[in-house]
């Protein structure tokens, strides 16, 4: 009796080897890329385009894994370095990741490889290229631009008529919104990352845009000039209008107060808003640019090629990376981008049907000015960013001044960027 | 024993000794030295180049590393201190306390022990979300009774932030000390209070005079692991202010500082492997000969049973 039990089983386990081996040899033929990011934001967008893909695509399978936006540097470089990377990985701009690319973690793309690469300015380019080796190290996908967001229905309520297009009218537009029992802006000063895209919003107006910033590279003038200390100072003035306890509030709760529109402005990029609509998809997003410093100002759009998709030098999947780098260079994902997520896309064929985006768009086109710590001052340590960083975390609580936060961004610059060496 | 026997049982305890020893050394040992070595060497980003001698231990102590040093060891220093402090002083009491208690010891010893079998992660988000300024339950009981003025943002002000982290470290670590203490109390011969007892010493008295001194023991492995943890303190800090130890450096601790200088971080594309592993030697050491040079005076002044 049990002897027969025991053949029964047996029996059943061949059975079962034979009917799952067939299958088995199929799943062994298919081939599964990695692919890293720092968007969780954007995880339900990717993996639906990854399906897509892979519907084009049988045989190739995508795990998207996205990862905290601030860790995501560590973590790519720890992965790298150790030889676990992913097979394609977005990309950080300029220097962001400069340091991975020259030390030749990413695969150079060629135009034969990646078309889409032809039809790609070469200002948008100079995003995805290393910082000693100027090669092609990624696909960038689209470009960001900086500005005021706002709640239509909220500014109606308080009385806000006109758009302001001074910094005077903004503050008085904040200042109606408060009374009205709003809270005025929802930037708060929990992330550093999230305070210096907020002075990249405003700063430029104060500093002069794009001629401070060709300076500055040029060595012509510091950052401890007039009109960047101003710029400082214009964050630390909007911490009054901020939510109370502003310190500890976090970049999801902050984002979270104008999504759930409790406040009636938000400061920041567009890549926002596909996030905002995600919490609260009834909201209607107005935007408009930075208002000038003054009167006699002018008003700039900060905007940079934000992101790129490159592949792991080390992938054994390289004919199945570059499938999947061509996929994300296509017409339709670069549609998709903008329609789902309200990102602008870099390839030129797409078209912009989102109201906000094409807004944002124009106004970036007519008015753009370069994000001045990624695109200029990423490449070598001590970076603008790691003192502006956690500089507005103590600027907003009164922890610092604008003229000694400007005075170490100067001291940590001068350190290692040549035209700037020996100048206070 | 005859030493024929000796020998055999030496080579039988070498030969079971030796697979363990070999792990240990090919997998800790081995990686361990090669890291201590990359600080001798000058990096090119991620790639190795020619040997720096002591270059990368200079850089540390000069701008823009040596702020960054100062600030993160003394935020460690501050922490070791604190914990030992309030962390160890609050596990003698209750472990003193669950040592008197007459009944539901079992139940007493779960709920200390608890947090400490918590996943650091959770605990980590669990305080986040309590110290919310905006959402979070603890500022909205402290303006319920009454006294708005200290709702502040506990993780967020570069003042509160540090005393917070120690304080939710306290919240999950007490339960250790406290058990450690409780198997020492237990340990101690029952003859000896007794007889203290029937002396007419006083309940503080048999504490003071008998039972803290045979605790030393205990009070020494404490203080050892207390030691090291402080000032190799990471999880905590990087659950609650990342590797950059938000606001604005407030959080930052030597592990911290090494994990980004080594890889990298948002604000800072630009990495210093060599730099990184200087600073991991400093921490190896200053760890190293802490706990040896703490343990051998701790050990000095335990008393036999």
């Amino acid at each position: 009796m049990k002897i027969s039990k025991i053949r029964g089983l047996v029996a059943a386990l061949f059975a079962a080897v034979t009917v799952v081996a067939p299958g088995a040899s199929i799943a062994s033929a298919n081939t599964e890329i990695t692919f890293w990011s720092w968007r969780t934001e954007d995880k339900a967008f990717y993996e639906s385009q990854m399906r897509l893909f892979e519907a084009k695509n049988p045989g190739i399978t995508v795990k998207f894994t996205p990862y905290l936006n601030t860790e995501y540097n560590a973590i790519v470089a720890t992965a790298l370095t150790a030889g676990k990377g992913p097979d394609v990985l977005q990309m950080r701009p300029y220097g962001g990741m400069a340091n991975l690319s020259d030390a030749g973690n990413f695969l150079p793309l060629s135009t034969t490889d990646v078309p889409a690469l032809k039809k790609l300015p070469a200002g948008i380019l100079a995003g995805a290229q290393g910082y000693k080796d100027k090669k092609q190290f990624g696909l960038p996908y689209a470009v960001s631009a900086l500005g005021v967001m706002y709640n239509p229905d909220i500014l109606e309520k308080a009385g806000v008529g006109a758009l302001p297009q001074t910094w005077a009218q903004l503050q008085s537009a904040f200042d109606k919104v408060k009374k009205a029992g709003f809270l005025p802006l929802g930037n708060a000063g929990g992330n550093g990352p999230a305070l210096e895209q907020l002075h990249a919003t405003v700063g430029p107006t104060f500093y002069g845009g794009t001629a401070f910033f060709n300076d500055v590279v040029a060595g012509k003038k510091t950052f401890t000039d007039k009109g960047y200390v101003a710029s400082l100072k214009a964050v630390a003035d909007l911490a009054k209008w901020m939510p109370a306890n502003y310190q500890g509030i976090d970049y999801n709760t902050a984002r979270g107060l104008f999504a759930n529109e409790k406040a009636a402005f938000y400061i920041g990029g567009n890549y926002e808003i596909g996030y905002f609509r995600s919490l609260n998809p009834s909201i209607t997003i107005g935007w408009f640019p930075a208002p000038k410093a003054n009167a006699g100002a002018k008003r700039y759009v900060g905007t940079w090629a934000d992101g790129a998709y490159a592949v792991n030098a080390k992938t054994t999947q390289k004919a199945a990376a570059l499938k999947l780098i061509n996929f994300l260079g296509t017409k339709e994902f670069g549609q998709a981008l903008v329609d789902e997520i309200a990102f602008i896309p870099t390839a030129p064929y797409v078209k912009i049907n989102d109201p906000a985006v094409k807004e944002i768009n124009r106004w970036r086109t007519t008015l753009g000015t370069p994000f001045l710590n990624v695109v200029g001052f990423r490449f070598e340590a001590p970076t603008s960013s790691s003192i502006l960083q956690p500089g507005f975390q103590k600027l907003i609580v009164g922890g610092t001044t604008p003229e000694q936060l400007a005075k170490d961004v100067q001291t940590a610059v001068a350190s290692w960027y040549a035209p700037q060496k020996g100048k206070s | 024993m005859s030493s024929a026997l000796r020998r055999d049982q030496n080579r039988t305890t070498r030969a079971l000794l030796i697979p363990a020893l070999t792990v240990i050394i090919v997998f800790t040992t081995v990686p361990a030295l090669t890291t201590l070595s990359y600080a001798f060497f000058s990096w090119n980003g991620f790639e190795r180049s020619g040997l720096a001698g002591f270059d990368n231990f200079q850089r540390l102590f000069q701008y823009p590393y040596l702020e960054q040093l100062t600030a993160a060891l003394t935020h460690n220093t501050i922490a070791f201190v604190a914990i030992m402090i309030l962390q160890t002083s609050l596990g003698l009491l209750l472990a003193y306390a669950m040592f008197r208690v007459k009944r539901g010891l079992r139940l007493y010893r779960v709920v200390v022990f608890l947090p400490v079998i918590f996943s650091l992660v959770v605990v980590g988000y669990l305080w986040q979300s309590l110290l919310d300024p905006y959402y979070g339950p603890i500022n909205q009981i402290i303006t319920a009774v009454g006294f708005p003025e200290l709702a502040k943002p506990w993780l967020g002000d570069t003042t509160t932030a540090l005393p917070s982290l120690i304080f939710i470290n306290l919240w999950r670590w007490v339960g250790f000390p406290a058990i450690v203490f409780l198997a020492g109390l237990n340990a101690i011969n029952t003859e000896y209070i007794e007889a203290a007892r029937i002396d007419g010493a006083s309940e503080s008295q048999v504490f003071r005079k008998i039972m803290f001194p045979l605790l030393a023991p205990s009070l020494t492995i404490i203080t050892v692991l207390t030691f090291i943890g402080a000032y190799e303190w990471f999880d905590l800090p990087f659950v609650i202010g990342g590797s950059n130890g938000s606001p604005a450096g407030a959080t930052d601790t030597l592990a911290l500082m090494f994990y980004r200088t080594s890889f990298g971080s948002i604000d800072s594309g630009a990495n210093d492997v060599g730099v990184g592993s200087a600073l991991g030697v400093l921490i190896f050491t200053l760890v190293g000969l802490g706990a040896a040079i703490g343990s051998t005076l701790l050990r000095r002044r335990e008393v036999e049973q």
